[in-house]
């Protein structure tokens, strides 16, 4: 994969002008822990040890649906070398859990309600042991026939005593007899795709003497996590402490409460440090996949391909817990139309309780889905009309004041039309020339069976939204502490570096304010501030504009004194290369020195305003930020077997400001290969509730030979003024917008109606015609 | 007390020749065989096999390279899969070379073994069409002697490996010939094959072999397909054939491997395999006879 940045540009020139070591806002300032990770000396959660450690292993159920009726754990009490053996009988607190809403169980007691669902946990003193002990614990099933048809689970029996029904939202918004010239149908499908972080859960909880425990685990929201594990326990939140180590890759809520909780309890139990390593398998089982979805569109327009009117029904599912399920339903409802003027909306959407695997916040969750589909409507209104997909999406394109469907003015920058025309004017990229064939990468890899007779060129556009920050009155506060010492920065916030770059954007910050260029961020834990989970940009925007507080905050402490003995505002000052200089140049002076040996602190916070619930119709102000892509993919297909190969991926996205240019191109990246994944192979299958293949044989993901060429045509850097920087989280729109532009490129190919993601070989056959 | 007990190392023997491979073999019943481990060592690490004793084959030079026997090649069984993509092995046997080539990524392919493609048997083993399709077969090292049988006699399990035996050679007869092998696996990057197909164009014997792998638990040979388009091609002339020829020898092709149940009509997924088989035994014939 490569990837180019186009100039003129403040990317191109930041890039190109290396002059010394990067510092700063808007400088590609290098991550510290980049040689670490590459050398593999960076240690992960896998990594810890302690001394008289114990191995847990977990009890799954095979089944999707099925009624307990006993557990008998005697045979593996008595195995030599186990040390405890817990059930639901052993959670001294609260029984259930969740992070919305309290559904979950910690061990399944009554009922399984999905392949994988912890029902008993072991500590041995050898992984092996465990595992014999787990496997040695007999569970009495009665086996009911599962509930794996969202459709279905309206109607069936409630499978669990919350019902059914997570959530219904019945959007309105406009004239519901409004029709137009012209009218399209279609029926989408996304699949499953699992957030496959490359390292799988792992984790160590260590018993403390006050009766309390540690947790050292790779959680993205340590604080949540804590709140849930402390009630599990039965204990005050203050004795339960998560640090967080290194996050071997988080694509939405990261660790699996059913490896911390059962480690929890087993540590409190035996008195001993227990370890945990999950196997592929239970990670695939365990943790949260981006809800499947089904979408049923109807989109009217007018001759000149305006749009009147969008209907749609969304049915998410579930699977057996409600987790952030609701917050899924919500942005897939509000941005059911896509980033376009529509002036009457109808969106009724549903998410859904089945035996399915759970599902709960993968990256853009809820405006990945709808986005393949209002695309899909898009290309296919273009094709009745005979519009150029490109033309047609540029006619109904959102602007700066216009309404969204949930009745919210976008008060944010919204330049979509800016975004769609510089992919659209992008040049393509060349088709493969020379005469030795063997050397094209063709669909089907290298030395594949491609032939270059069968092999059609498409070229697909998409746009996508997403929001910024948890929506629908979210508190989204962050705390950060800014500390100076010694001619040394120090910041302290528990938002969980997990590889998008937070530690390197703090460090950025306190540099650009404090001007002095050593900065550490330490390790996170919950004996710090709240600073609130890894997830839709967060951290971008609270806990950096929580830092960039603090440090101003320490920056007045440092200047004030100064400022006052020479009789000047501290506005008049500035710190650059820790030399501290006033406008006129009379007075200059080193941080070192005026610190005189003192320790500044500051803590601050920063909360965004605040936001609505969606009411009954599904209007309200949910939002605070919006940010938008356009992506334009160019696909080379195979039209006898279906391979499909990306030739390259053009992006222009909406970032208010660059912060860092070298972290944005990397994300980007990350995020439209993620979008590829889902497009093209990744769908974790569940017939009949049980997951097939839970390995990465059986669910492949896209290597460095399926990954596009990425191109950022556009970054337009309109500074979103409530944002600290007017900088926008950049990381889930790319994953929303590409698997779209990629299904728009192969119909575009093929002619086929491409409505399914992934999208399957079969799909992107052009059949012969038959005799 | 703990119950865990560390592997001692005496459990892997490392023999640096065959007779000492096949002696430790002989010692211990219950040691496993291992060269690349690409498949073995996965199913000891996630605790689906725990052999007693292991006999690593890496040491063993006189099965990592190949030599010349009577107009055939003789491929050491540890051959890995990078060697035998190298372009020197390419001009000796192509089908094979390009079997290789796809098979995983580089990190496979380097440890990998020819030998171990064929001793694990897998359905989507690359190797395994070409072999069938170039009627190679393997030389077996065993206390009692050599012995030699054909690769798909392995294969099917006809004549399976007797305890103490060990892969030692593959023959494969040197073709003049036209082979070509093409793999479809319905993405870019590397992955297992959904089908595959091995061709040889035989001018000595005036035969057309063709093998299909992945779509059954062995490869499959469509001897009547073979058969009727090796009668089409008019062997004393230009050996070409109409682009009809090549499009109707792939739905036999496939038709044969993927057959119609009766009264059943096929599901989707078999008819898509149909379809991808038939095109790809049309390409490997037309690029056979190109």
């Amino acid at each position: 994969m490569s990837s180019i940045i186009e100039g003129p540009g403040p990317v191109a020139e930041t890039l190109a002008g290396e002059g010394g070591e990067p510092h700063g806002i808007g400088e590609p300032v290098p991550s510290t822990d980049a040689l670490p990770k590459a050398q593999g000396t960076y240690p992960y959660a896998a990594d810890l040890w302690a001394e008289g450690l114990l191995w847990a292993a977990v009890l799954r159920s095979p089944y999707p649906h099925a009624r307990i009726v006993r557990i008998d754990t005697s045979d593996a009490v008595a195995m030599p070398g186990v040390r405890a053996v817990v059930t639901h009988e052993d959670v001294p607190g609260d029984a259930m859990h969740g992070r919305k809403v309290a559904d979950r169980p910690v061990f399944a007691h009554d009922v399984v309600r999905h392949h994988g669902e912890p029902i008993a946990a072991v500590a041995a003193d050898h992984p092996d042991t465990a595992r014999l002990a787990a496997a040695a614990i007999l569970v009495e099933y009665e086996v009911r026939e599962p509930v794996t048809d969202p459709e279905k689970a309206f109607a069936a029996e409630p499978l669990h005593p919350d019902g059914n029904l997570i959530r219904h939202i019945p959007l309105q918004f406009g004239d519901p007899e409004a029709v137009g010239e012209v009218v399209v149908e279609g029926l989408y499908r996304v699949g499953r795709q699992d957030p496959a972080p490359i390292g799988a859960e792992a984790g160590l909880a260590v018993p403390r003497p006050d009766g309390g425990v540690e947790l050292y685990v790779a959680s993205t929201d340590p604080h949540a996590d804590r709140d849930i594990a402390a009630a599990c326990f039965g204990l005050e939140a203050d004795r339960v402490k998560v640090v967080v180590t290194g996050v071997p890759g988080a694509m939405g809520d990261r660790e699996d409460s059913g490896i911390q909780l059962p480690l929890g309890l087993l540590a409190l139990r035996t008195g001993c440090p227990v370890k945990f390593v999950a196997t592929r398998e239970e990670s695939f089982l365990g943790h949260a996949h981006r809800h499947p979805t089904l979408l049923r569109y109807r989109h009217h327009a007018d001759a000149d391909g305006r749009l009147v009117k969008v209907e749609a029904q969304v049915l998410l599912d579930a699977g057996a817990y409600a987790d952030a399920s609701s917050d899924a339903l919500a942005a897939a409802v509000a941005f059911a139309a896509g980033p376009y003027v529509v002036p009457h909306v109808f969106v009724e959407g549903w998410v859904v309780r089945t035996n399915n695997p759970p599902s709960g916040h993968v990256r853009g969750e809820g405006a990945v889905q709808v986005c393949a589909a209002y695309e899909g409507q898009m290309d296919k209104l273009a094709a009745k009309l005979g519009l150029d997909p490109a033309e047609i999406r540029m006619r109904n394109v959102l602007a700066t004041g216009d309404l969204l469907p949930t009745g919210q003015t976008v008060t944010c920058p919204a330049p979509v039309g800016e975004l769609l025309k510089a992919v659209r004017d992008a040049d393509l990229p060349p088709l493969p020339d020379g005469d030795d064939e063997s050397q094209w990468l063709l669909p089907g890899g290298v030395s594949g069976a491609g032939e270059p007779g069968a092999v059609r060129r498409g070229v697909g556009y998409a746009l996508g939204m997403v929001h910024l920050l948890g929506a629908e009155g979210a508190d989204e506060v962050s705390t950060a502490t800014v500390r100076i010492h010694d001619g040394r920065a120090t910041v302290i916030c528990a938002a969980v570096e997990t590889g998008q770059g937070f530690t390197t954007l703090a460090r950025q910050i306190v540099q650009e304010v404090l001007g002095v260029d050593d900065v550490r961020v330490l390790p996170s834990d919950t004996d710090q501030p709240p600073a609130g989970p890894a997830a839709r940009g967060r951290h971008t925007w609270v806990s950096g504009g929580a830092v960039e507080r603090a440090a101003k905050m320490v920056r007045t402490q440092l200047l004030q004194p100064l400022a006052a003995k020479f009789g000047m505002s501290v506005e008049l000052l500035t710190i650059a290369d820790g030399k501290i200089t006033s406008y006129d140049g009379v007075l200059s002076t080193t941080v070192a020195e005026t610190l005189d040996g003192k320790e500044l602190w500051a803590t601050a916070q920063c909360r965004p305003h605040p936001t609505d619930r969606l009411d009954d119709t599904g209007q309200g102000d949910a939002f605070v930020g919006l940010t938008f892509c356009a992506v334009r993919a160019v696909v080379d297909v195979d039209i006898e077997l279906g391979a499909v190969r990306v030739v390259e991926l053009a992006v222009a996205q909406d970032v208010g400001r660059v912060l860092n240019p070298r972290q944005l191109a990397a994300r980007i990246e990350a995020g439209v290969t993620q979008g590829l994944g889902l497009a093209l192979m990744e769908d974790l299958r569940a017939p009949r509730g049980i997951v097939k293949r839970p390995n990465l044989t059986g669910y492949p993901l896209p290597t460095a030979l399926d990954a596009p060429d990425v191109r950022i045509v556009k970054l337009v850097e309109e500074r979103d003024v409530v944002a600290p920087f007017g900088a926008k989280a950049v990381s889930a729109v790319p994953v929303v917008t590409s698997p779209a532009a990629i299904a728009a490129a192969v119909r575009a190919a093929t002619g086929r109606p491409v409505n399914r993601l992934p999208i399957r070989p079969q799909a992107a056959v052009v059949k012969p015609p038959t005799p | 007390m703990s119950t865990y007990a560390r592997q001692e190392a005496a459990n892997v023997t490392l023999p640096s020749s065959l007779d000492e491979a096949v002696a430790a073999l002989a010692d211990m019943p219950s040691a496993v065989p291992v060269a690349g481990g690409t498949d073995l060592m996965a199913s000891v690490n996630s605790g689906l096999l725990r052999p007693a004793a292991l006999v690593g084959l890496g040491r063993i030079s006189e099965i990592r390279g190949w030599q010349y026997a009577d107009g055939a090649a003789l491929l050491g069984a540890g051959l890995t899969h990078a060697r035998m993509g190298r372009p020197d092995f390419a001009a000796l046997i192509p089908a094979l070379a390009a079997a290789a080539r796809s098979a995983g990524p580089p990190q496979i392919r380097n440890a990998g073994t020819l030998g171990g493609n064929i001793a694990s048997a897998a359905p989507t083993g690359d190797a395994l069409p070409v072999l069938a399709a170039l009627e190679a077969s393997v030389i077996l090292a065993g206390p009692d002697g050599d012995r030699e049988l054909p690769v798909s006699h392995l294969l099917t399990g006809m004549d399976p490996l007797r305890p103490g035996e060990l892969l030692a050679f593959v023959r494969i007869p040197l073709l003049h010939a036209p082979q070509t092998f093409l793999k479809a696996t319905g993405r870019t990057g590397p992955g297992r094959a959904v089908a595959s197909v091995a061709l040889v164009v035989d001018p000595a014997r005036r035969q057309v072999r063709c093998s299909v792998g992945a779509v059954a638990p062995v490869p499959l040979r469509p001897l009547e397909a073979e058969q009727w388009v090796a009668g089409l091609i008019d062997w004393d002339g230009e050996r070409t054939l109409a682009p009809e020829a090549c499009t109707a020898f792939g739905e036999y092709v496939a038709a044969a491997c993927i057959p119609d149940q009766p009264g059943v009509e096929l599901p989707p997924a078999a008819v898509q395999l149909r379809r991808t088989v038939a095109a790809l035994s049309r390409r490997a014939l037309g690029r056979a006879l190109a």
